[in-house]
């Protein structure tokens, strides 16, 4: 099992940047997420590592040597289509067995795995079945059969979930990720919803307008976004602009202790970010951090509510359990508690207007 | 809005569709059956009938049982030849093209639709005209060929000599007409911008991601073609090749200029039985309906082609 890395990899369309220059390290083993919003270049990023498309500039690295220059019929990365890209000629054992075809395999041989394939994505009885005969899970799966026939040293997942409802997604994003951890391949996903990103990855690349904003765990991702972006685009997220002091932050005219002060010198401009689980709401003004504000709007999702709230400094949202029985209405005044330890300065975000 | 509203322009359309096809299809089509069983009075017009013997003619010659002549039989063969050749001819060389023309920018693409639904503007009588002056031993490409002196490299190699095995050459330069060759080029060059226009929809609406996968999947452009794409166009294929086969059973024009005379077509033979020399409407019109029969059995028969079940 080999690793894959992109090394100084670029890809321009004309004038247009789609990836800027960027360098990737996927360990073998594990899956990866490209997370992102759409436009960000992810599709890119994963096509160039798939032949499809051929970088600009840069490196593609596997196990140490270069296979930029060989093309997707060579490199033989297994691929999942956002489409699912099926043959339509074809039944579905004939579909899973379709790289084995091509590459001279016998035909028993050929039969015997696509049986132990769809056994594999319990679909075990409809190998004589006509794609358009399944369901869009269904189908899903055939893909997912289809690309791991050739036995590939990296398996690629184009927004494999988004043409599946709510329900079937949830359950295929454990699918996926159980198999994935039973074959220990390297595996690339794209997708631009980080509920799946955070459910199937070991690790997780954000990408925005052609960049890499930040790679980590989801944990770490999520806790410790490298900027707003991140911290946006990932969950809910309080940003509030201020300055850095010396103990902390200033937001206007309230002052903020915070647990780590980052790198950032007294003075300059920063985003505080806190997470909306662990802003606490209380009647009376508590001792630490707190911002007086007056509810705006009030989310009740069952399971958690979504308090917004209008401050001095901004508008912050705080998300309490649902089975909260203190009624909360709009129009209400409450303080807003911001336990110091869930509290991160991050690099200040760009004026309103300017991104 | 409620079910029977529309029912009224709804019946009006139906009938209306029925008495067109009726005046346009049914009608002349029995008149031609009709007339079919018409007798010829020698030396006049032809006379309502019920006679077999036009059909007679047809299948073993009007002599039967004297002597036997499989003449027409012959011509219904050269029809059917030429036909199916070029049919296939067309649809195998536009498929290519259209293949690739469906992998180039949008606009491109556009552009190449344009000119080929030009190209239809032209009639069969202006592209044999061209292809007749292009073909002429006088002024075309023999003359070409003497002039370059590759008819003499053609007979010090023995080229002509082969040439001339098919027909294709006269003991002093090549000759391309008369000759099957021309017949069937001219035939495959008129219908080539239908099978482009017939091939390009189904060929355009192959999802790229398809083609795209099959390439992770270690397939070559080549095998790509041969396993994914050919596959799934098969059936407007085989409808294309029908349709065109269908089209150039008809063709006159074509046939007159460029084939010897002792193979000719049904559909010449056809027009000399009801407006040549003998002016004999019914046998012209027996064999105008062998024709159409033809034509039905091998569009039934090619029906057999497409309908086979997919993805099993």
């Amino acid at each position: 099992m080999s690793d894959l890395e992109l090394s100084g990899i670029r890809k321009n369309f004309g004038d247009f940047v789609a990836m800027h220059k960027a360098d990737l390290f996927f360990e073998a083993g594990k899956l990866t997420a490209l997370l992102g919003p759409s436009g960000c270049g992810k599709t890119t990023l994963l096509r160039m590592i798939a032949g499809l498309e051929a970088p600009s500039e840069g490196q593609i690295l596997l196990g140490g040597k270069d296979i930029a220059s060989l093309s997707a019929e060579q490199r033989k990365f297994g691929m999942v289509f956002q489409s699912f890209a099926l043959f339509p000629h074809l039944n579905v054992a004939r579909n899973v067995s379709y790289s084995l075809r091509i590459a001279g395999v016998d035909a028993l041989t050929r039969r015997a795995r696509a049986r132990e394939l769809l056994e594999l994505v319990q679909l075990a009885d409809k190998g004589n079945n006509r794609i358009g005969e399944l369901s869009g899970g269904q189908q899903q799966r055939v893909a997912i059969a289809r690309a791991l026939a050739q036995e590939p040293v990296i398996f690629l997942l184009d927004e494999p979930m988004s043409a599946l409802d709510a329900q079937l997604r949830n359950d295929m994003q454990m699918e996926l990720r159980l198999l994935q951890q039973r074959l220990g391949i390297t595996t690339i996903v794209v997708t631009h919803d980080q509920r799946e990103a955070m459910t199937i990855a070991d690790k997780i690349v954000v990408m925005s307008q052609g960049r890499i904003e930040q790679v980590g765990t989801p944990q770490e991702i999520y806790h410790k976004p490298a900027n707003g972006f991140v911290a946006s685009f990932i969950g809910n997220a309080n940003l509030l602009d201020g300055r850095a002091t010396n103990s902390g932050v200033t937001l206007g005219d309230t002052h903020f202790a915070v647990a780590e002060r980052g790198g950032f010198a007294s003075g300059d401009r920063v985003t505080l970010f806190c997470r909306p689980e662990a802003v606490r709401l209380t009647e009376v003004a508590p001792s630490g951090n707190a911002l007086k504000g007056m509810v705006t709007f009030v989310r009740d999702e069952g399971i958690a509510r979504e308090i917004h709230l209008d401050t001095g400094a901004g508008h912050i949202i705080a998300e309490i359990p649902g089975s909260f029985n203190e009624t909360i209405r709009i129009g209400d005044r409450l303080h807003a508690e911001f336990p110091v330890e869930t509290l991160h300065l991050l690099p200040a975000r760009p004026a309103a207007g300017a991104a | 809005m409620r079910a029977t509203q529309p029912a009224i322009p709804f019946t009006v359309a139906r009938l209306f569709q029925k008495f067109v096809v009726l005046v346009l299809a049914v009608v002349p089509f029995l008149l031609v059956f009709a007339i079919s069983f018409g007798e010829k009075i020698e030396g006049a017009a032809w006379v309502w009938s019920f006679e077999l013997s036009n059909y007679k003619r047809f299948f073993v010659g009007a002599d039967y049982p004297n002597s036997v002549s499989f003449l027409y039989l012959k011509y219904l063969w050269y029809s059917i030849y030429y036909a199916l050749i070029a049919s296939i001819l067309a649809v195998a060389t536009a498929f290519p093209f259209v293949y690739l023309m469906t992998r180039l920018s949008r606009r491109v693409q556009t552009i190449w639709l344009v000119f080929f639904l030009c190209s239809l503007t032209f009639s069969e009588v202006f592209i044999v005209m061209g292809w007749d002056i292009l073909m002429s031993n006088r002024s075309g490409l023999p003359m070409l060929f003497k002039e370059s002196g590759l008819t003499d490299w053609l007979k010090q190699t023995g080229g002509l000599d082969i040439m001339r095995d098919w027909g294709l050459a006269t003991p002093r330069n090549v000759r391309f007409k008369p000759s099957e060759f021309a017949t069937i080029l001219t035939m495959t060059y008129l219908v080539w911008p239908y099978a482009v226009i017939l091939l390009y929809p189904p060929v355009s609406k192959i999802n790229n991601e398809i083609i795209e996968a099959a390439r992770t999947m270690g397939a070559r452009p080549a095998t790509v073609v041969r396993t994914v794409v050919l596959p799934m166009v098969r059936t407007p294929i085989v409808g294309t090749i029908l349709l065109l086969f269908v089209f150039l059973l008809g063709a006159y024009v074509t046939v007159a200029v460029f084939a010897e005379p002792a193979k000719h077509t049904l559909s010449i033979s056809v027009y000399e039985a009801v407006r040549g020399a003998t002016l004999n409407a019914p046998f012209g019109s027996a064999q105008a309906v062998i024709l159409l029969l033809t034509a039905a059995a091998i569009l039934f028969f090619g029906r057999r082609f497409v309908s086979h079940p997919e993805g099993r």
